[in-house]
């Protein structure tokens, strides 16, 4: 099995990304920016009612407003629409106002139908279905184990909570949207992806041509947090009208769109019961939980789409536990994977209850997470951090501080699995000493085409920016999606592994026992007019699954206004190599304001009356501001012996659950649903009189 | 939106002529603009306002100070004497949008600016202050709504500037019908609190020119409690002005805003402050008579108890 140099030079560092310069200067093309020649505008009808039944769907108008080129109903015939923003019709046009005027154009003949969008009404018996055959609410998964009855019966401590969350959006700054070009024998797709071969089949699929004939190209793109691996029914619009313009559209999503359609992390009601021993072992749990992802759930879908349901107990081993979760559909865009799929979730309706399990056995909540977490890395990770963040001197029994204005601190932990799979790369090595390495992985933002050409140049004793990193684009050898922490993961292995074969090969061909650093350019020199070209792929045993990480929050809560200022967040980390010190921080520091935004701004707001999306701006959906950011202090377990282990999504899950019960630590009441605001925090404290 | 004239006028008469064939006046933009992107406004014509002779300037006077109504929310933010003399005025400045926004929202754009109400501003629904038939607000999503209103409206005021300048008693001319008119800062809203489909008191073809502060010798401040730390809508806003000796007010003036369609006070409040020294059972007596009447909700009753904290606040920022 290969394995990385013990001595790392290049590696676990500090490198700036590669790419910076040009997207400081805006030199950097994102998708959206992409502009082939004769391209169109392209835009969506977008259905205006919850529900609906579609008898007749009319463009004609919609085709002779002055710069229209093609217009396209996404289905022919009578269809139900299920969802406020549910893709109808679309049009290309020579500008952004002639598509607007085309969709004002549009006639639909439709009649309204019952509809429901809050969860707790689609519950009930008697709400409209979302689906016609099926209840909104799904039958429970039951997961059973132990005697549960019993244990709790035996319990020395037994608490209990209802824990709500809210539906996030993904918000990625570049919109959801592809620009196609779709010619006789080949079709070109600049997207906006965390996966360019997801697009191509999509695409391929959508159009009814050879993979061969669709090349995607992601050359730089604005975050996608688990909601872009497709094309989506925005990009095989986008083919659509091309094809019938017989010219580049371009589809970018507004971010009044990006509201509606294009993914969510579900919701979630959850009854929890925690029992435990005089000794604080927990002994029995108990949940009762539902959630929605829109019309990706309920009884008829089986809670398919991005799906309602989340670990439980989460990182926690309870001997009895039985755990009922049932999911509810209403008339809503559907969940998407969203950064770690289900794990924020889990870890605020956990992290929340030990601590009210903690209060109860008058234990210190690090203590309780120590004795009961399975962990070993975890545990050392709650030792380092409540050393560094000085938790014995800060923790406080809850709502002890004087003053109106409280402290309080919390911590919480997670769990990720992550880990590598086949990718493959190839190495050219050229005469002059340039090298160009090529990979079809992408860059979501997160620096992996850095991570490319730090590889490299780790091998062949380089700096990284001797090294041309190519990436984004189907004409390279495949790598996955860029989903589930895996990037790093499966990328740095297969560059190791090609770079290896490469250099052996050079310095066969060169004559030299070491081509490496100063040697380079003799070496290179010596190939003569045929640069060299090598191949490789990911290897088993340069990378792992499996990270933690723990994280700790001080606030300060307003007792009178309910305002809430996270003050600091701690995080310990485990994440085996560090490939660049510095993207490794920046993914953390992203995860955790994430998680922020996620504990105390975020939540897309539906009008039960309307079936509509109330806040669809960044005016009325929040997210957090710089001056909402706190310090955040990073503490990365190094563990290189682990091999390459990605960290996207694991820094993102604890921060509410760890601001939240920081929240509870100050006031010495708990505001048990996210987001916690200043009119929630003032009604936890009794001060709302209805 | 749709398509539109664009002029120019280098005279107040000539735009308030031109604005009258459905016209709508354009300084910053940053309202005016969203209105017409969301076809809740489509003028015919846009009379660009900004360049007018005589209402870019902020004229400091003996008896009063004057802003013009193209003076930006930067320049008030960050002008030295206005910080000193009206610090209430120029707190409620910086706590206006971004600083992107600051830098070309006017004072006569946040003046008239329009309502927020998420139902008013969503592009697929007409409430009663589009014309239609229903508040959706008050049986509906209305944690950021008023605790008073006059008409089915429920959508409050969000100027900060119009909260902090009604405190300092300020005044503001207005051409109407071919001369000036002056209005207190109650007349400027009164409208807003009758009438559901109005802003404020201006009609089609009034345009604000300029604020006029009197220098009373009152000490201002305001304060706001939104739900992130910056670049967001006060929940509930508070601003205060009184003459201070020590701790004993006179001439005092405080008023909510984010509460009611209009800038909220009540004369009782000020009446039981006037030559009292503040302490705080006084704020906190004159917080209840503020609050007496309001109507909260089912989703805005915290502004009660928030609103009460900011005045024994405000207060006690002005004796401070």
């Amino acid at each position: 099995m290969p394995s990385w140099p013990t001595k790392l030079t290049v590696m676990s560092q500090y490198t700036p990304r590669v790419e910076a310069p040009s997207k400081v200067t805006g030199a950097a093309k994102y998708s959206s920016d992409v502009q082939p020649t004769g391209w169109l505008y392209g835009m969506i009808y977008r259905a205006p009612w919850p529900a609906a039944k579609v008898t007749r769907i009319n463009l004609d108008k919609a085709k002779k407003v002055r710069g229209i080129k093609a217009v396209a109903a996404v289905r022919e015939g009578e269809r139900t629409v299920r969802f406020y923003g549910e893709e109808l019709a679309a049009v290309a046009g020579t500008s952004k106002q002639a598509c607007l005027d085309a969709l004002r154009a549009v006639e639909v003949e439709a009649s309204m139908l019952p509809f429901v969008v809050n969860e707790e009404i689609a519950k009930r018996p008697d709400a409209p279905r979302v689906w016609p055959d099926a209840p909104n609410l799904s039958e429970p998964n039951l997961r059973e184990k132990g005697d549960v009855d019993k244990a709790f019966a035996d319990a020395a401590a037994v608490v209990e909570g209802f824990f709500t969350t809210q539906i996030q959006l993904h918000q990625p700054l570049e919109t959801h949207g592809n620009t196609v070009s779709v010619a006789k024998d080949d079709v070109t797709c600049w997207a906006s992806t965390q996966g360019v071969f997801s697009v191509r089949e999509g695409l391929a699929s959508h159009l009814n041509v050879s993979q061969e004939k669709v090349r995607v190209i992601t050359e730089h793109m604005g975050g996608g947090f688990g909601s872009k691996f497709g094309p989506g029914v925005e990009g095989g619009l986008a083919a659509q009208l091309s094809k019938m313009a017989g010219a580049p559209v371009k589809l970018m999503l507004t971010r009044f769109e990006e509201s509606l359609a294009v993914g969510n992390r579900p919701s979630s009601f959850q009854n929890i019961k925690l029992g435990a021993g005089a000794d604080g072992k927990l002994v029995a749990f108990e949940m009762n939980a539902y959630g929605t992802a829109g019309v990706g759930a309920g009884a008829a879908t089986a809670g398919g789409g991005g799906g309602a349901g989340f670990p439980a107990p989460y990182i926690y081993s309870v001997p009895n536990t039985r755990v009922r979760q049932a999911h509810v559909a209403v008339n809503a865009g559907e969940g998407r994977a969203f950064r770690a799929p289900g794990h924020p979730v889990a870890s605020f309706g956990m992290e929340s209850i030990m601590d009210e399990l903690a209060v109860k056995l008058k234990m210190d909540p690090v203590e309780l997470r120590l004795k009961n977490d399975p962990s070993e890395v975890r545990r050392r990770e709650y030792t380092i951090g409540s050393e560094r963040f000085g938790w014995k001197q800060k923790y406080k029994p809850p709502g002890s501080s004087d003053g109106t204005t409280k402290t309080g601190v919390g911590c919480a932990g997670a769990t990720w699995g992550g880990g590598g799979r086949g990718t493959q790369a190839e190495v050219q090595i050229n005469p002059d000493a340039s090298v160009e390495v090529r990979c079809g992985t992408q860059d979501l933002g997160t620096g992996t085409r850095t991570l490319v050409a730090i590889v490299a140049a780790e091998v062949f004793g380089l700096k990284p920016e001797q090294i041309t990193a190519r990436i984004g684009d189907t004409q390279f050898p495949p790598s996955g999606a860029s989903g589930g922490s895996t990037t790093a993961a499966s990328v740095c292995p297969a560059i190791f592994d090609t770079c290896s074969k490469a250099l052996e090969e050079l310095q066969k061909r060169a004559v030299m026992d070491d081509a490496r650093g100063a040697n380079w350019k003799a070496a290179c020199k010596k190939l003569g007019v045929t640069p060299l070209v090598a191949n490789g792929r990911w290897q088993e045993g340069l990378s792992s699954s499996g990270a933690g990480g723990v994280q700790f929050a001080e606030v300060e809560v307003d007792t009178e206004t309910g305002f809430v200022k996270v003050k600091k967040v701690l995080c310990v980390q485990d994440c085996g190599l560090i490939v660049n010190k510095l993207t490794c921080e920046s993914q953390i520091n992203g995860g955790i304001i994430m998680g922020l935004g996620y504990a105390l701004y975020e939540e897309r707001v539906m009008d039960s009356a309307t079936g509509v999306v109330l806040n669809p701006n960044f005016e009325t959906y929040k997210l957090p501001s710089f001056a909402d950011i706190p310090e955040i202090e990073i503490v990365l377990l190094d563990m290189p012996e682990r091999g390459v282990i990605g960290v996207g999504e694991p820094a993102t899950i604890p921060t509410a659950g760890a601001i939240a019960n920081a929240v509870a630590n100050a006031l010495g009441v708990r505001v048990a649903s996210l987001p916690i605001t200043p009119p929630r925090v003032l009604a936890a404290l009794g001060q709302v009189k209805t | 939106m749709n398509p539109f004239q664009y002029v120019t006028p280098r005279s107040v008469d000539s735009a308030v002529a031109q604005v009258a064939d459905q016209g709508r006046f354009l300084a910053g933009g940053n309202d005016l603009l969203g209105e017409m992107k969301e076809y809740i406004a489509s003028p015919r014509v846009l009379v660009n306002v900004k360049n007018l002779p005589g209402t870019q300037d902020v004229v400091i006077g003996n008896d009063t100070w004057t802003i013009g109504a193209n003076v930006t929310i930067a320049q008030i933010e960050h002008h030295a004497d206005l910080k000193r003399v009206f610090p209430g005025l120029q707190q409620a400045a910086a706590e206006v949008g971004s600083p992107q926004i600051r830098n070309v929202a006017t004072v006569g754009g946040n003046l008239a600016q329009h309502s927020r109400c998420w139902y008013y501003r969503q592009r697929d629904l007409h409430c009663a202050k589009r014309g239609g038939d229903t508040c959706y607000a008050r049986d509906g999503e209305n944690k950021y709504h008023s605790l008073f209103s006059g008409n089915p409206c429920i959508s409050p005021l969000v100027s900060n500037l119009a909260v902090a300048l009604a405190t300092l008693d300020a005044t503001v001319v207005v051409r109407r019908g071919g001369k000036d008119v002056t209005m207190t800062m109650a007349e400027l809203y009164q409208k807003a609190w009758e009438e559901v489909t109005a802003h404020n008191s201006l009609g089609p073809t009034d345009l604000i020119l300029r604020v006029q502060i009197p220098n009373n010798g009152c000490r201002s401040a305001y304060l706001q409690v939104s739900e992130k730390a910056i670049f967001d809508w006060a929940l509930v806003s508070c601003a205060a002005a009184a003459r201070v000796d020590g701790h004993r007010l006179n001439h005092v003036r405080v008023v909510l805003g984010a509460a009611s369609p209009i800038p909220h006070q009540v004369a009782a409040a000020h009446d039981l402050l006037e030559d009292k020294e503040l302490d705080d059972a006084l704020a906190a007596r004159a917080a209840d008579l503020i609050l007496k009447d309001a109507e909260p909700l089912a989703h805005n009753a915290y502004k009660v108890p928030l609103a009460h904290a900011l005045i024994r606040r405000t207060l006690k920022q002005l004796v401070g």
